[in-house]
């Protein structure tokens, strides 16, 4: 890993000379060493890893590869793929239309440490390394070399651009620049079915790799499956096809997203176990909320740490007038009326909590929703009837809340339908789906409307905003609202999906989603501002402890560590929004139109400590005040 | 309402542990404009600190001798905690987007509780905190406890230094000038920096003393104890002006008289039976926060601030 | 040619593999249990194992653990190997509802222990009524979830068939410390307190209906937030109430702080609860103020029942690194029941249990209905509600820093 070539100081070369990556190997050699890893590795999937059955998965079978060893599998097979299509084999090309090298530290990295993750697993579990069986050995070792090979390859962009990263340079200068790829290549024009064809493709991707994560039975394979993919994903945007895909979706907006929900929709033909389509349907709830809490927090810039209420007050609304035997009410309403009447409530809640706050500093919302957080679960517990007038049955909440019936079709029941059976869980994904529809289509109308622009012009500065005429304490107040409303919509199913209601399930903080700590981190971790960000960020949050069982007690610490770390080293989520990607890495320029700047950082969290002038600074334009 | 002596020096004690914890809040809120919402659990720190101390002297030490060594380490360990979540979360967003460390704050206070919850021996648990022994201090009308001595003492005095040496000292008077303007103080010599980690500092310090005066009146410590002390802290530094350290001290007694009367006497309002007692007091500090909002949002002492969000 | 060759190559491995995953039947579930012949049945366990509750939670799980060891250990059903699934549920409704999914979706479970929490019971028990699958839970005393809605009325309606418990309710627990003071310590006047959650709101408004009924005064009420420290506004409404005692609905947390403001305020008064105050926790925490206070405790004490001091033996043999706590006991008999309906089955089928498992999963309903056997708690049967037929009941009072048994009998109606 030293320096080991002190020649040749990169500059110096002109054009497109190809850098050295980080280990110092001639680029044949480091092709081959890649790819009989990589065979090796995929070879090895199909011998036994260890003797017993102990270990989850059955990975003692003989030409047969079984959980953790098909995720290792995979990631050889993209291997193979990326290194063949680098090589400039005809029919594979269009892999990476972007970077080579890139992709293919990326995937070698993925692949080594899913293997290498399974091995120390099944050390574990079964005491000891004496429990590997050869097969074991063979994919570690074949992984390994897979890395070192990749790791040997030239980099894809010439050295120079981003400080030392010539053959003099420290190896993680030149690691991190090898980490670098050039934008794709513009792709040929294809016919609009072709291009169709090619998003429908994609979605279906996705889909299945979803599906896959969800019904991973055992958090072995959930934790193998987050580091090939955690892996791949940025391989597939270093080799450039992500934003190839995402320029087809960009041409063909309404396509893209018809598709995208027809893939969601198509979840409950994938899953016929009861259980995933279960969590497939609370995952879209929390995905949703926290949509909503995007429309406040992403796009307006308030910070509310009482979000979760809203969705309560939703609920407690739905609930009242279900028809559930516990109801005060008594009434029941069509499901559309409950729907309205749950929304209507959150915004009336909303606007009381917003009118007297949103005039003030932005710190007041805070702290502010944050005690109405706690109010509303008092206030819930106390309306028993004992200490309050008798509406919602205190602690013991709205249990036995009916299921949904429209127009003849009963929520509750198993339906058949082209020989698949939908359970209840089917339902109520499909009807949340709907409701989640709803709230992308407000969230993308409003944030490419004169409402978004005045609200990413109050979040920015609102002094220069107000001096521009707009009326920030309306806009933010419409923000407000608008997120507790939708909030409360999707309260509304949340209250019949999971039958019960109760003031425990909406606190501050608690191991499990939906409460505000965990929205809030979900915006945060997917991405501040954007509708995919929330989605992917949500769906990461609820099947971490779901899945993860034996992380158990320390749930809540990694949480908390994760939450810092994060706002240190990407804050600005895993789908970043441009804007925000600027924002909170300086580059030194205004604009950068151009793709270096806008690829996704490799955590440098270059700029945060530049300098105090930034745009936000709340030190230099603060008028702080004097103690005593 | 033969009560009411008594019901007005609970709730003015309890107002003084509010105010206690919040004078260190508002100071560092003062200087940074940042919510620290890991301060509350810098007050718990402080408080399993001062336990440890306990826990190491040999059993049977009297609690007034023990008492220097468990101030010395409490506040070592807040100090400590406090200065690192500056130095480490907070420094590296200073000039970022607003929202970055307000999050990371939430992040800290989560994970900090949790820290203590999963390593501390026996914790998840409350633990109980050494108290004095000894009858209440029977003053006529009401009584006072013992354990509530140290912070009936501990709060006026605290809130004196701390106004004195922000107001007086050399450091105190950088303070005031980061605060006001960070880049003009740094042209003027100051190292904003250390000030800022100086601010943090002595902000846990007093947290750990507070957490003391918590201890003894309580008899007990436990991980989760700074959620809540920190929310009614942070709704005591609003409450009086924040950034205002003597606003911090009346603002953390106007809510504990709120409370202890809307748990006394609330019910006995014609109308109001069922919105009394202890069900309902939160709901009424949190009424009483919105009503100064609406009315005079600098705060009872803040002094007018043009509105930046 | 080269490239021609690679790309030959890659294919030929990919179409390889994917032949290879897509046919075939490569079968990970079946055969599980490995020891020639016999049938798995796995029983779900459902508790909070993580969070503020995992001490009771894992209590819980242990505990239907050692009972599954000793079933498959003395071959309690013959030909039939017993398997746990302890699933999390962190206290939280919807989690309960997916784990009940997930046990219900594994088609060797025939019933499940849990949960702890009565909020999460009413997902599961609907969950469990629709898949007709015995849910026994270790600790809900809500009485509605047997009893239905309009119990305090005597009208009682079982909402589901399904669902049991193995716990007492609050309907007997609050009324027994109610009779014990009014009839026996001869006290008339009380200050009744809660925290408004489940346990303690319903437990106090049990006790105070007795009461009242007795010819016992109250004179006051009040509630407290169970995560606040300072209850010294509502010390100072008791001591100066003219009350004798005060009942507290509640756990010890605050339980133990509450009493202890109480006696400083000046009130020399005992505190009474149910058993979430039957803990050492208690007297630790409230030190000597704790003197006198009384708890209730389901069952009679572990050392008086030999089944109980072969549990407590077993339990501490099997060196599991957490105490069984409150509900080990409620939740060995409740897998005991299982187990025991099993083994019904299994003898009314001619000696195997039925192929389809929705046969197995609603005979085992019915046969868990009809258990009766010498559980760790005592005798173990359920009524027409689902309910526990064992009413016995201990009175434990502070004395010199230990809870000690002043009481033990049977609640009548």
């Amino acid at each position: 890993m030293t320096t080991t070539h002190p020649t040749a100081t990169a500059p110096a070369r002109p054009g497109p000379a190809p850098t050295p990556g980080t280990l110092p190997l001639p680029a044949g050699t480091a092709r081959a060493v890649t790819t009989a890893g990589a065979v090796l590795t995929l070879a090895a999937t199909f011998l036994p890893w260890t003797w017993t059955r102990a270990f989850p998965g059955n990975l003692t079978v003989t030409g047969y590869p079984g959980g953790l060893q098909v995720l290792t599998l995979t990631g050889a097979l993209l291997v193979l793929l990326f290194l063949a299509s680098g090589h400039g084999v005809r029919g594979l090309r269009w892999l990476t239309p972007g970077g080579t090298t890139a992709p293919l530290v990326l995937l070698t990295a993925g692949t080594f440490a899913t293997t290498w993750y399974a091995a120390g697993a099944i050390s574990v579990t079964l005491g000891g390394v004496v429990n590997l069986e050869p097969g074991a050995w063979i994919a570690t070792a074949g992984s390994l070399l897979a890395l070192a090979g990749a790791l040997g390859l030239p980099a894809d962009t010439p050295a120079g651009t981003d400080g030392p990263s010539g053959t003099g340079a420290p190896a993680i200068q030149r690691l991190r620049h090898s980490l670098q790829a050039p934008a794709p290549r513009p792709a040929r024009a294809l016919p609009d079915w072709a291009e169709i064809l090619l998003i429908a493709g994609a979605f279906a991707v996705v889909l299945y790799v979803f599906t896959y994560g969800i019904a991973t039975e055992y958090g072995e394979l959930f934790v193998g499956f987050l580091l090939l993919t955690g892996c791949a994903a940025p391989a597939l945007a270093k080799a450039g096809l992500i934003r190839r895909v995402s320029r087809l979706t960009a041409r063909h907006r309404n396509v893209s997203i018809a598709a995208a929900f027809v893939a969601a929709a198509a979840f409950p033909f994938l899953q016929s176990d009861n259980q995933f389509t279960s969590i497939a349907a609370n995952i879209l709830i929390f995905a949703t909320v926290a949509l909503g809490l995007n429309v406040v927090v992403g796009l307006a810039g308030l910070l509310d740490l009482g979000y979760v209420a809203f969705l309560g007050v939703g609920a407690y609304t739905a609930a009242l007038v279900s028809g559930s035997p516990y109801s005060s009410v008594g009434l029941k309403f069509p499901f559309w009326a409950a729907v309205l009447t749950g929304a209507l409530a959150s915004l009336i809640f909303g606007v009381l909590i917003g009118a007297p706050t949103l005039r003030l500093r932005g710190d007041y919302l805070a702290i502010v929703t944050l005690g109405f957080g706690e109010i509303f679960r008092i206030g819930m517990q106390n309306l028993d009837g004992i200490s309050g007038p008798a509406v919602t049955n205190g602690s013991t909440g709205i249990p036995q809340i009916p299921d949904l019936e429209i127009l003849g079709f009963n929520f509750g029941e198993t339906h058949s339908f082209l020989g698949f059976d939908f359970t209840r869980s089917a339902n109520y994904f499909w009807l949340m789906l709907f409701f989640t529809v709803i709230v992308v289509s407000v969230f993308r109308r409003s944030d490419s409307s004169r409402i978004g622009r005045a609200w990413v012009a109050i979040r920015e500065d609102e002094t220069a905003a107000r001096a521009m005429g707009i009326n920030a304490f309306r806009f933010k107040l419409i923000a407000f609202a608008l997120g507790a409303t939708l909030a409360g919509l999707a309260g509304t199913v949340q209250a019949h999906a999971v039958s019960s209601i109760d003031p425990e399930q909406y606190k501050f903080v608690e191991a499990v989603p939906p409460n505000s700590a965990f929205l809030l981190a979900a915006v945060i971790l997917g991405g501040m501002g954007t509708v995919g960000g929330p989605l992917i960020g949500a769906a990461l949050l609820f099947l971490i402890p779901a899945k993860l069982q034996f992380i158990g007690e320390y749930q809540l610490l990694l949480f908390g560590v994760a939450l810092v770390l994060l706002m240190r080293f990407r804050p600005e989520g895993l789908v970043a929004d441009r804007r925000k990607q600027l924002e909170f890495h300086e580059t030194g320029q205004l604009d950068v139109p151009d793709a270096k700047a806008l690829a996704p950082v490799d955590g440098n969290g270059n700029g945060t400590t530049g300098g105090p002038d930034g745009p936000n600074d709340p030190g230099t334009t603060g008028p702080g005040k004097a103690e005593g | 309402m033969h009560d009411l002596p008594q019901q007005l020096a609970n709730g003015l004690i309890l107002g003084a542990m509010y105010g206690l914890i919040a004078i260190g809040y508002t100071m560092v809120y003062g200087i940074v404009q940042l919510i620290n919402f890991a301060h509350g659990e810098i007050f718990m720190i402080g408080g399993f600190g001062a336990l440890t101390a306990w826990l190491l002297l040999p059993s049977g030490t009297s609690i007034a001798l023990a008492l220097p060594l468990m101030l010395l380490l409490g506040m070592a360990c807040s100090v400590l905690v406090g200065m690192g979540a500056e130095r480490f979360a907070y420094r590296p967003l200073r000039g970022g987007p607003r929202l970055a460390p307000l999050i990371t704050a939430i992040g800290l206070s989560i994970a900090l509780q949790q820290a203590i919850w999963a390593f501390y021996p026996d914790a998840k648990k409350a633990r109980p905190f050494p108290q004095f022994g000894g009858d209440p201090i029977d003053l006529g009308a009401f009584s006072i406890q013992r354990g509530e001595l140290f912070l009936i003492t501990a709060a006026p005095l605290c809130m004196i230094v701390l106004a004195l040496f922000v107001s007086k000292s050399r450091t105190g008077r950088a303070m005031q000038a980061t605060s006001q303007d960070p880049d003009t103080a740094k042209l003027m010599g100051i190292n904003t920096d250390r000030i800022i980690v100086t601010a943090f500092a002595i902000g846990a310090a007093f947290a750990a003393i507070a957490a003391i005066a918590h201890g003894l009146k309580y008899g007990q410590v436990d991980f989760k104890m700074g959620f809540i002390a920190g929310l009614k802290a942070f709704t005591a530094a609003v409450l009086g002006g924040i950034g205002n350290i003597y606003g911090a001290m009346i603002g953390g007694l106007v809510l504990g008289f709120t409370e202890a009367m809307a748990t006394a006497y609330i019910e006995y309002i014609p109308g109001m039976e069922l919105f009394g007692g202890g069900a309902w007091k939160d709901v009424w500090a949190f009424v009483l926060l919105i009503l100064v909002l609406l009315l005079r949002p600098q705060g009872l002492l803040g002094e007018r601030v043009t509105d930046r969000a | 040619m080269r490239h021609r060759s690679l790309l030959v190559l890659t294919t030929a491995v990919t179409a390889g593999a994917l032949t290879l995953t897509a046919c075939g039947s490569r079968d990970d579930s079946a055969g599980g249990g490995g020891d020639g012949g016999s049938t798995t049945v796995v029983i779900g366990v459902d508790a909070p194992l993580s969070g503020k509750l995992s001490a009771l939670g894992q209590g819980i799980k242990n505990s239907a653990e050692l009972a599954v060891k000793t079933a498959n250990k003395n071959k309690e059903v013959e030909g039939v190997t017993f398997k746990l699934l302890a699933l999390d549920d962190v206290a939280q409704p919807g989690t309960g509802q997916q784990n009940a999914n997930r046990i219900i979706d594994n088609k060797e479970a025939v019933g499940a222990i849990g949960p702890l929490n009565s909020n999460v019971a009413p997902p599961m028990q609907k969950a469990f009524d629709q898949a007709d699958m015995a849910l026994i839970s270790p600790a809900n005393t809500a009485p509605e979830l047997t009893q239905g809605k309009d119990w305090r009325d005597g009208k009682k309606v079982r909402p589901f068939k399904t669902y049991f418990r193995t716990s007492t309710t609050d309907a007997v627990q609050g009324p027994y410390a109610a009779q014990y003071m009014f009839e026996e310590k001869k006290l008339k006047k009380v200050f009744v307190i809660d925290d408004k959650k489940t346990y303690g709101a319903g437990l106090a408004g049990t006790f105070k209906d007795e009461f009242v009924k007795l010819g016992g005064e109250v004179v006051g009420t009040d509630h407290i937030n169970p995560e606040d420290t300072d209850f010294s506004a509502i010390a100072t409404k008791v001591s100066n109430s003219d009350a004798e005692f005060v009942y507290y609905g509640g756990e010890y947390p605050a339980g133990a702080p509450l009493a202890d403001q109480i006696k400083k305020a000046g009130a020399k008064i005992p505190t009474v609860g149910g058993d979430a105050l039957y803990s050492g926790e208690y007297v630790k925490l409230a030190k000597k103020n704790s003197e006198g206070d009384i708890a209730t405790s389901v069952g009679a004490p572990l050392e008086t029942l030999d089944t109980a001091k072969t549990f407590m033996k077993d339990y501490e043999a099997a060196g599991y690194d957490l105490p069984y706590e409150a509900y080990g006991g409620y939740s060995y008999d409740s897998t005991w029941a299982i187990i025991q309906a099993v083994k019904a089955v299994v003898e009314g089928n001619d000696g195997k249990l039925p192929d389809n498992i929705n046969d197995t999963r609603s005979k085992v309903v019915e046969a868990v209905q009809k258990v009766s056997f010498e559980g760790v708690s005592g005798a173990v049967s359920f009524d027409e509600y689902g309910d526990t037929t064992n009413r016995q009941l201990s009175l434990y009072e502070v004395k010199n820093g230990t809870h000690s048994v002043v009481k033990t009998g049977e609640y009548k109606d």
